[in-house]
């Protein structure tokens, strides 16, 4: 029967072309306004850290004095991290920045190339799950013993190696020579959950090089610096002491339970620094979150796009209660042949039926063209914007969900149409001509 | 003439059709309202002048990583070397550039004594020499500028002579002069500047701060191996200049990363991207809004149209004038777009009340959903009177001839 | 075969209640040939409405078949008038869209027949009017008398125990008005029950049985044996009221046709 009806709403769409146009037009503009926002919506508020995401943990103190900041930092103080880094607890961590760094290689002729580079632990792969093409990280024990190691991506390794495992060669940042220990495949998750802090969605660092190298050679910091305190930072060993929050810290643990035991000791961290004159706030203390709880905190989806997503689903609506004026106009004109149709046998259910399965082609048709409309306008955008790729991309899960949402959309519209054609009485339509 | 009691009576028997089109328009002025709302609020913040001359001036950074570079003789050589290039007006070493994004910024303290001491608002810190005005293109209209002989060469803290902007100025000793006044860097008595002249407009480099429009120049040529750079340069001559001034410099001293090139215009655009492009989504979004609700005015108004034929050719044969008739649809029709515009009117002030509350939105101005209505009006009377016209030219014999 | 027991029916709007049948009685035999005739708005579409399950009434008892269908559900009714009854409307009500073959499917798919079954019983159904050739056309591109076959076989297709017609001839001309008077004659031969709603006395009078309606009631009540012509007086009798009543209404085209 459902082919049969599949017929009928085939031939009625058919012998209304302009009416069954427009009822397409109107739910596919709805379907695309709504997919275009829902889109970007997903793609940003999308955890990458996946089932990771609870033994991952942000570490934020408040550290600052009285008057200053009336919240946690995102990020901490050169001296907290240096602390923190001696802890056992925790699986896994890693203090981290941003700098950037001149590349060259032996090859004379190369032109040297500024590159941002991570600043970090050998934990930082194993936590964030970063996948390795050759080689590994460096040795556990360079983060204490600085050793001029680097891990680079494949992108660079094309660029300065050709391509071949480069493991034990030779490139030279700022003319100092390092050692490649590691090649990563391409890596970029979206958002970059591990440093939001300028800007969540851009391409991750390309090279990663030993965070114990940083107060040997004085690296500078490409991220943000934020000072609560006005502190003279003429040398490099004052900005290392200073109350400046300039460094990313991340901690592993196995559970819940070890997630608490290590907030204890942050708090005992904070007593004692106390002791010694620091953190004299009296909402001085350590704050822990999960990869989810962090992407949170740093709304990481800007609240434009949920203002986007709102208004579009009204807009989708609007698109409805159109259709459904439309709908109403054009079944209650075909009375006299459903009148027909009832006299000669069809009950209720089946016309009702017959009108819903005509309503869902149309709600079909519309996704599939809201969909088309949604790719050219995401793409019309990123071109016009010069948008992270990670954002205008069609999300595959769409090819579901937009027919899907078009479809109960349009039936939900065609409800009260289909009920009103059902429920007339047929006799009424049988003597006219 | 118009009866418009017997339209009410009409609507308000044939329930289902005018009530779809009243939460149609209602739902449309409420989002169309507030749409164009936050559209005029960013257009309005995109709006903004840097008072730079935007499409004259650009930076690039300069990264000299071999350490043997004696950068404090390295970078006055560069900048003559930049200044004397065909095309270039003016440059300077800076410490951030307008509308980027990123720089330096901080508040001061002021006061005549440490009792009496505050701070300021925040501004945004621009150290450059005497070129740095002229550079920018900003208008000095109090006070003068720097001289050669003030500029200072190296960290920051140096700093003694200051050229604040007008906004700053003004947040800071409202109306008294700013020229002569002092202000300290550190705490009170703490690395004083003094304050030589104001410029009449220069924006920091958040766009999104309440404090864009405060700034202060310091007199300090920093050095750093990283260092930006600002030219001005007659418009067009960009292009070239991207590769005569790396010629240039690496000519002197090869050892060094150049790039970046970036108008001032260009990163405008790229620090109101997120504002245009919300401006042109909802932009698009209430285009597509009005066409989707006219033309399903316009769907309603035929189906009445052919609903009613025999009526109308009865009210023809009645005498009924084609004006009439399309009159008669212009009215009903009128009606529903003000009782749905009014109830419309009261949802978007309610939606802009939620969206206030939830989000960092300003409130919503009475215009927009007043003007969302007027537009809504003239879209219904060409959405009615086209298919109205057909109906009126219906023959007065249909009324005669039974169906 | 069909029995109803005091059917009322009253229309109610916020003014006045319409009493459009009242305490009707009808018993109709298998195989009868039946025509019904009054004045319009005597009743006589409402009766034909509640006999064919279109419509409910008021009071009383309706019996199809021994089944009492005075409550049956939407779906019920459904299946009854798709298996038992055909109906054949004076306006032919082939549907515009569908040509012959699927206009004459379309009860044969809401009985769920598989393809196979439906094509032989279209097949048979338009061999049964004669218009087996034209199958693919639509019934825009038919003569008014072709559809009216058409729209008959359609009622035919689903082996209904009984037909009801709505002034089947009333929109064509006489040659073609006695062709589907002489089709609906030999169906009722091969064993179906007929109830026609009619004006012209000339049809009425070839019907086994004749059924006045006046205001609601079954008023006159004639009976004749195998189609002969006794009795005449009677009929020119009722051929009479029904054209001297019908004067100020819509149907007056085919009154005035009667008379002329």
């Amino acid at each position: 029967m459902f082919f049969y009806y599949l017929d009928l709403a085939w031939r009625s769409i058919k012998k209304t072309p302009l009416l069954s146009l427009l009822m397409v037009f109107a739910i596919s503009i709805g379907i695309s306004t709504t997919i275009t926002t829902l889109n970007v919506y997903q793609l940003m508020s999308v955890n990458p850290a996946g089932e990771r995401s609870d033994k991952l943990i942000a570490v934020q103190l408040w550290s600052q004095g009285k008057d200053a900041w009336k919240e946690f930092n995102a990020q901490v103080t050169y001296q907290d991290a240096f602390n923190l880094r001696k802890s056992d607890l925790p699986v896994r961590q890693t203090a981290m920045f941003v700098t950037g760094l001149a590349i060259q290689t032996e090859d004379a002729d190369f032109s040297p190339l500024l590159e941002t580079v991570r600043v970090t632990d050998s934990d930082f792969f194993g936590m964030f799950s970063v996948p390795f093409l050759y080689g590994g990280a460096w040795d556990k024990s360079v983060d204490t013993e600085a050793a001029y190691q680097v891990v680079i991506n494949e992108e660079i390794n094309k660029q300065l190696f050709s391509g071949e495992n480069s493991v034990g060669k030779t490139l030279f940042l700022d003319s100092k020579p390092y050692q490649v220990v590691g090649v990563i495949k391409t890596w970029n998750p979206s958002p970059q959950y591990y440093d939001v802090t300028t800007g969540a969605f851009k391409d991750s660092t390309q090279l990663f090089i030993p965070f114990s190298l940083a107060p040997i050679e004085e690296f500078q910091s490409w991220g943000n610096n934020q000072s609560w305190k006005r502190e003279s930072m003429d040398t490099y060993s004052d900005r290392l002491n200073s109350e400046m929050h300039w460094i990313q810290f991340w901690a592993e643990v196995t559970d819940d339970k070890q997630r608490d035991e290590y907030a204890q000791w942050l708090t005992r961290y904070v007593e004692q620094q106390q002791l010694l004159g620091r953190f004299d706030s009296p909402e001085a203390g350590a704050q822990l979150s999960n990869v989810a709880q962090w992407l949170d905190l740093n709304e990481v989806v800007p609240e434009d796009n949920k203002i986007l997503v709102g208004l579009s689903a009204l807009f989708l609506l609007v698109c409805l209660v159109n259709m459904l004026g439309l709908l109403l106009a054009k079944f209650l004109k075909r009375a006299p042949e459903v009148g027909v149709r009832r006299a000669i046998g069809a009950s209720r259910n089946q016309i009702f039926a017959q009108h819903m399965v005509e309503v869902g082609l149309i709600g079909f048709c519309g996704g599939v063209l809201g969909l088309i409309w949604a790719w050219g306008s995401l793409s019309m955008l990123s071109a016009r914007f010069d948008l992270e790729e990670s954002l205008t991309h069609l999300d595959p899960s769409m090819w579901i969900i937009a027919p899907t949402i078009a479809i109960c959309a349009a039936l939900i519209a065609g409800i009260y149409p289909a009920w009103r054609i059902c429920s007339t009485n047929p006799s009424v339509h049988l003597k006219s001509q | 003439m118009l009866h418009i009691k017997p339209i009410i009576n009409t609507l308000m028997r044939s329930k289902s059709g005018p009530i779809l089109l009243l939460i149609q328009i209602i739902l449309s002025v409420a989002i169309v309202a507030n749409a164009s709302f936050i559209i005029g609020e960013r257009l309005a913040l995109m709006d903004r002048e840097s008072g730079t001359v935007e499409e004259e001036v650009f930076d690039f950074r300069l990264y000299a990583f071999d350490s043997s570079i004696d950068i404090e003789s390295q970078s006055l050589r560069d900048m003559r070397a930049i200044r004397e290039l065909p095309g270039v007006i003016d440059a300077t070493t800076t410490s951030m550039v307008p509308l980027s994004g990123g720089g330096w910024s901080s508040g001061y303290t002021i006061g005549s004594s440490e009792k009496t001491a505050k701070d300021t608002e925040s501004a945004a810190i621009y150290y450059g020499d005497d070129h740095m005005v002229n550079t920018f293109g900003v208008d000095l209209i109090e006070g003068r500028n720097f001289y050669e002989t003030e500029i200072l060469t190296g960290s920051p803290d140096l700093a003694t002579h200051a050229i604040v902007s007008k906004a700053f100025a003004k947040a800071t000793w409202g109306d008294e002069s700013a020229i002569g006044q002092i202000m300290y860097a550190g705490d009170w008595g703490d690395k004083p500047l003094q304050v030589i002249g104001v410029v009449d407009k220069l924006q920091g480099a958040w766009v999104n701060s309440s404090y864009l429009d405060n700034s202060v120049i310091l007199n300090v040529r920093l050095v750093n191996v990283f260092t930006k750079v600002l030219v001005r340069a007659e418009v067009g001559t960009l292009a070239q200049l991207k590769e005569a001034i790396p010629a240039v410099l690496h000519k002197d001293q090869p050892n060094r990363v150049i790039e970046g090139f970036t108008l001032i215009s260009e990163h405008r655009k790229r620090v109101y991207r997120n504002h245009e492009l919300m401006a042109t989504v909802l932009s698009m979004m209430v285009i597509l809004l009005l066409l989707i609700t006219s033309l399903g005015l316009a769907g309603m108004v035929m189906f009445n149209i052919e609903r009613r034929t025999k009526q109308i050719g009865t009210r023809r044969a009645l005498g009924a004038k084609r004006r009439d008739i399309i009159s008669l649809f212009l009215v009903e029709n009128y009606i529903i777009c003000i009782v749905g515009g009014i109830i419309g009117g009261l949802v978007a002030v309610q939606l802009g009340q939620q969206l206030m509350t939830l989000y960092s939105l300003p409130k919503l101005e009475l215009i927009y959903p007043i003007v969302t209505i007027a537009g809504l009006m003239v879209l219904t009377t060409i959405a009615v009177i086209l298919p109205a016209r057909k109906a009126a030219s219906i023959s007065p014999a249909t009324a005669t001839r039974s169906v | 075969m069909l029995s109803m027991k005091s059917i009322s029916k009253v229309f109610k709007t916020d003014l006045v209640e319409t009493h459009a049948l009242r305490d009707f009685n009808l018993e109709v035999k298998e195989g009868e040939f039946v025509a019904v005739t009054g004045p319009s708005g005597s009743g006589k579409t409402t009766f034909l409405n509640i006999a064919g399950l279109l419509e409910g009434f008021t009071h009383g008892d309706y019996f199809l078949d021994g089944v009492n269908i005075s409550n049956l559900s939407d779906n019920k009714s459904a299946a009854i008038r798709n298996e038992k009854i055909g109906f054949i409307f004076q306006g032919f009500n082939l549907i515009p869209d569908l040509n012959l073959a699927e206009n004459i499917e379309v009860p044969l798919r809401y009985r769920g027949f598989n393809a196979k079954e439906r094509k032989r019983r279209v097949q048979h159904a338009l061999e049964q009017v004669g218009l087996a050739a034209r199958m693919k056309h639509l019934p825009s591109q038919l003569s008014g008398g072709q559809q009216q076959r058409v729209a008959i076989a359609r009622a035919l297709a689903g082996e209904p125990r009984f037909l009801l017609a709505d002034e089947p001839t009333g929109n064509l001309d006489s040659m073609m008005a006695r062709q589907v008077m002489e089709l609906l004659e030999d169906i009722n031969k091969a064993g179906t029950t007929i109830i026609m709603v009619t004006h012209d006395p000339e049809l009425a009078r070839r019907a086994q049985r004749n059924i006045q309606i006046v205001d609601g009631q079954v008023c006159d009540f004639t009976m004749y044996q195998g189609g002969g012509y006794q009795g005449a007086e009677k009929p020119h009798l009722v051929a009479g009221a029904a054209s001297g009543l019908d004067k100020s209404s819509d149907d007056s085209k085919q009154t005035q046709r009667v008379a002329s």
